[in-house]
């Protein structure tokens, strides 16, 4: 049967991924710029994968299954945070947010 | 050895002027009489050798310039060597007289002015002595500044600093041509040797030469206070009598006429010379005795009298007789030393108080001597025989007549108003009512000893000098015959004269008043000294004053500070333009410049921290493409 | 061949879906596209034959994760969310090309780099074991420090959203906390 191309599994992730990137400039709500985050990690977990299963290794997935982890951990955090500053500030869009800004 | 003569002055000026603080007063005229003293003594047999065979004693080469040496040295001939007795002489009986008439200012620093004689004494052997003009001149300068220093002795007083400065400015304007006479000189002779002059005299052209005489002769106007540098010499007498006696009679003064007699040869070759000589000195004997005649300060009368007899020494020489002249300098010395000796102890017998003649009278009683010893110097100075100055004035009398009638007449004109106007003097300040009585506390008395021996010396100098007139000729190798007419003449003149001041001013045959009143602007002209003295000082020195203030305004406040500050002002104006152009424009807007630069240029910068997290994505992003973008590069 | 066609029809959809959620205004339709998104991930990681993996990817992605979102998303009043754009025009197109470029570059790392890529050389060795088991026996032997490293992670992570998220005591009026 025909393997998938490696080609294939890492231009699916690029594009993933640049989307997952676009999506956080782009997006105004603190909530979706945390979703498109999740996107650039499975984008990642794609290319690691797909990498894999060319190789034959499955170190790959080991890694894989480590950043599903720690995003999900990093996602609880995230939104934690947002709810905190909602509370504090009520506002929900990252134009209200620059206060680091000089 | 006969360097001691001129030595002995040098060395007591020294000793006074150096030590005299510590020595004290007294011991410092004792030191100075010393010297003059010794002096004497040893002049005495230097004189009897000169009289046999002139000589000359060389003291040192001064400066040496190729082809010609200046040097110093001693001539001793008769006429140096009889002047030189008759000046040490004069000199120490004056300094005895001044320890009488200083003692009241003893205690005052007075070895000052005993310093200053011997000083004087110096520069005056200096010029009768010297066998060239250099060695003259520098006793001409020496005289000149004691002169200065002697008149200006009380210097508080600002008439007698005024005086000795018009001295010393008149003396020095004489000079100044006297300089140039030796400059002259040289330049004709080649040398300054009297001998060495006296020997190529004929050689020259007479026009140059009668310049340089007129040029030397300049120097003696000054020097004997002729016309027209006459009108310090009444200022002088603000100094100490002792140097009006000293000084300004017998012995500075005649140094104008010594220096002519001295050298006389280069005088005879130079006719027009004489002639100018002849002409100021008659001119000068005038003027004075009018003066004399006019004027009441005890000392300036016998001030302008010495004037008057230098004037007639003048013309004597000018007519060619030096030998008349040398002589009447000789016995004038006498007489009129004594004179002022005499007046001075009048002075001092009202401590210093009296000036005018009209503030004395009646002195006779009180002080016998002086009156003695004035009268004998009065008839010596009209020349009635014997006394030394018919002797000398008859012979002056006689070579005028000689050389033209009316010259003759001149001289007998002006010997009347001398017999006058000291006799004049003398009635007034003898004779009559005492008005001093009403003047000064003091009751007149006669003077000390220390005074007193000095006058009567020289009161009997005044009587015999002038039996030694045959020999005295034939030293100096001029016989002159007695004329006994003009001698009687003569006589009678003096007589007249004295006859007139007697009516006058003892009878009062003539009222003085009434004649004085009348007679107002004929002496106040003669009493002004024909208005030169006001000429003089308000015309000339004022005017210079004023000249120079003008020129001072103009050339050193206008020209030279206006420079200087407008060069003060362009420094600054440039300064401040270079600064204003390098610093502000360059340095200052580089720095600033730059400063601004950063300031905005990271403002501006600053606009990236947005605090946007979403541009901070971005900008992540674009790391990222950039990284990527340089791996490429490097991979491929 | 037919992983193949599996391959892209879910990588299509994975692409699709993940467009949803880069474009959509609406934020519920948002998660609802991420939620999409994660579903064909997992797909696509059963093609590849990490079943471990997608097994996982869909418990812990799919269903934890998006459900954690939605609560959110529920739990915090959204009233004044509706009035402003969702998104950021201008810097979306200014970004825009930055993205292409960034895709033309990796593509020119493809072509250049895709000559040194290995070929796999122990596959025969897994296909007998079955994926769970290989992954297992790695992962505990090789990568357990990693392993522990990360379920202390967790346990920090697991802290620290309690502490966030906790309601104060008392709500300060001016924004300092």
């Amino acid at each position: 049967m025909k393997m998938v191309p490696l080609e294939a599994y890492l231009i699916l992730s690029l594009l993933l991924f640049g989307l997952g990137v676009f999506g956080m400039i782009v997006r105004r709500n603190l909530v979706a710029i945390l979703m498109s985050t999740e996107l650039a990690l499975n984008a990642v977990n794609i290319a690691f994968v797909g990498a894999d299963s060319h190789l034959g290794l499955v170190d790959g997935q080991i890694f894989a299954l480590f950043i599903i982890a720690l995003a999900a951990v990093e996602a609880a955090i995230g939104l934690g945070i947002i709810v905190a500053i909602f509370r504090l500030r009520k506002v929900e869009s990252s134009d209200e947010l620059t206060d680091m800004g000089g | 050895m006969e360097v001691l003569i001129i030595l002995f002055p040098l060395l007591a000026f020294l000793l006074v002027g150096l030590f005299g603080r510590r020595l004290g007063d007294l011991p410092s005229a004792i030191i100075a009489v010393l010297g003059s003293t010794l002096s004497f003594i040893f002049s005495i047999p230097a004189l009897l050798k000169a009289l046999n065979s002139p000589f000359s004693v060389k003291l040192y080469d001064f400066i040496s310039f190729g082809t010609y040496t200046l040097t110093l040295g001693l001539y001793f001939d008769p006429l140096s060597a009889i002047t030189t007795s008759l000046v040490c002489l004069v000199s120490t009986l004056i300094f005895i007289y001044s320890i009488g008439y200083m003692e009241s200012l003893f205690g005052q620093w007075t070895y000052k002015f005993y310093a200053y004689l011997s000083l004087f004494l110096f520069s005056m052997l200096l010029i009768v002595l010297s066998d060239n003009l250099l060695g003259m001149f520098f006793g001409w300068e020496g005289v000149g500044l004691a002169s200065y220093l002697l008149i200006g002795y009380f210097h508080q007083q600002k008439y007698a600093t005024n005086s000795a400065f018009e001295a010393f400015i008149m003396n020095r304007i004489g000079d100044w041509l006297y300089l140039f006479g030796i400059f002259s000189i040289f330049y004709l002779f080649g040398s300054l040797n009297l001998l060495e002059i006296f020997s190529k005299v004929k050689e020259i052209d007479p026009n140059l030469l009668g310049l340089a005489v007129l040029l030397l002769f300049g120097g003696a106007v000054g020097k004997s206070g002729q016309v027209p540098l006459h009108t310090w010499l009444p200022n002088a007498m603000a100094g100490p009598t002792p140097v009006s006696a000293l000084l300004h009679s017998s012995t500075m003064v005649a140094a104008g006429v010594y220096m002519v007699a001295r050298l006389y040869p280069v005088f005879e070759s130079a006719p027009q010379g004489l002639k100018v000589v002849a002409l100021i000195g008659g001119l000068t004997a005038l003027f004075a005795s009018l003066a004399a005649t006019s004027h009441t300060d005890i000392k300036k009368i016998i001030a302008f009298s010495t004037m008057s007899q230098l004037g007639l020494m003048f013309l004597a020489l000018g007519i060619g007789d030096k030998s008349s002249a040398m002589f009447h300098l000789t016995t004038h010395a006498f007489f009129k030393a004594l004179l002022f000796l005499s007046a001075g102890s009048i002075i001092h017998a009202f401590h210093h108080h009296a000036r005018d003649i009209y503030e004395v009278g009646g002195l006779k009683k009180h002080m016998p001597i002086t009156y003695a010893t004035f009268f004998v110097g009065a008839l010596a100075l009209a020349g009635v025989f014997p006394f030394a100055g018919f002797w000398s004035k008859d012979l002056i009398i006689a070579s005028s007549y000689e050389a033209g009638f009316g010259l003759g007449v001149f001289v007998s004109f002006v010997s009347f108003l001398t017999a006058y106007y000291i006799f004049r003097e003398g009635f007034v300040m003898f004779y009559g009512p005492e008005r001093h009585k009403g003047h000064f506390e003091e009751e007149p008395h006669e003077a000390p000893s220390v005074m007193v021996v000095p006058m009567v010396v020289l009161a009997i100098g005044s009587a015999v000098v002038g039996f030694f007139e045959g020999w005295y000729m034939s030293a100096l190798e001029d016989n002159k015959e007695m004329h006994l007419d003009i001698a009687i003449s003569s006589v009678a003149i003096a007589l007249l004269g004295i006859g007139l001041a007697y009516l006058v001013f003892v009878k009062r045959s003539l009222d003085p008043e009434k004649l004085y009143q009348s007679l107002k602007p004929v002496h106040t002209t003669f009493r002004e000294q024909f208005f030169t003295e006001r000429l003089y000082h308000k015309g000339l020195a004022k005017g210079y004053m004023e000249l120079s203030k003008g020129l001072f305004l103009a050339g050193d406040r206008f020209l030279i500070d206006g420079f200087i500050n407008l060069l003060n002002f362009l420094y600054f104006r440039v300064v401040k333009f270079l600064w204003v152009k390098l610093d502000i424009y360059t340095l200052d807007l580089f720095v600033n410049g730059v400063a601004k630069f950063s300031f905005r240029f990271g403002r501006k910068a600053s606009l990236i921290q947005t605090g946007l997290l979403n541009n901070y994505v971005a900008f992540l992003l674009f790391g990222l493409f950039v990284l990527l973008g340089i791996i490429i590069y490097f991979m491929g | 061949m037919m992983q193949w066609v599996a391959f892209l029809f879910f990588a299509s959809m994975t692409l699709v879906s993940a467009l949803g959620v880069v474009l959509l205004p609406n934020i519920i339709y948002v998660i609802l596209s991420l939620l999409s998104t994660l579903v064909m991930v997992a797909g696509i990681f059963f093609v590849a034959g990490a079943e471990l993996v997608g097994a996982l990817q869909l418990l812990i992605y799919a269903v934890a994760i998006a459900v954690f979102y939605i609560l959110v998303l529920t739990a915090v009043p959204w009233e004044k969310a509706l009035k402003k754009d969702s998104h950021y025009r201008v810097e979306g197109v200014l970004t825009f090309p930055i993205l292409l470029a960034l895709y033309l570059e990796i593509i020119l790392v493809f072509l250049i780099g895709i000559s040194v890529s290995p070929k796999g050389q122990i596959r025969e060795f897994i296909q007998n074991l079955g994926n769970t088991q290989v992954v297992g026996s790695i992962l505990f032997s090789k990568y357990f420090f990693a392993f522990e490293l990360v379920s202390m992670v967790l346990l920090v992570g697991m802290i620290g959203a309690v502490i966030i998220g906790r309601k104060e005591e008392k709500t300060y009026e001016d924004g300092s906390s």
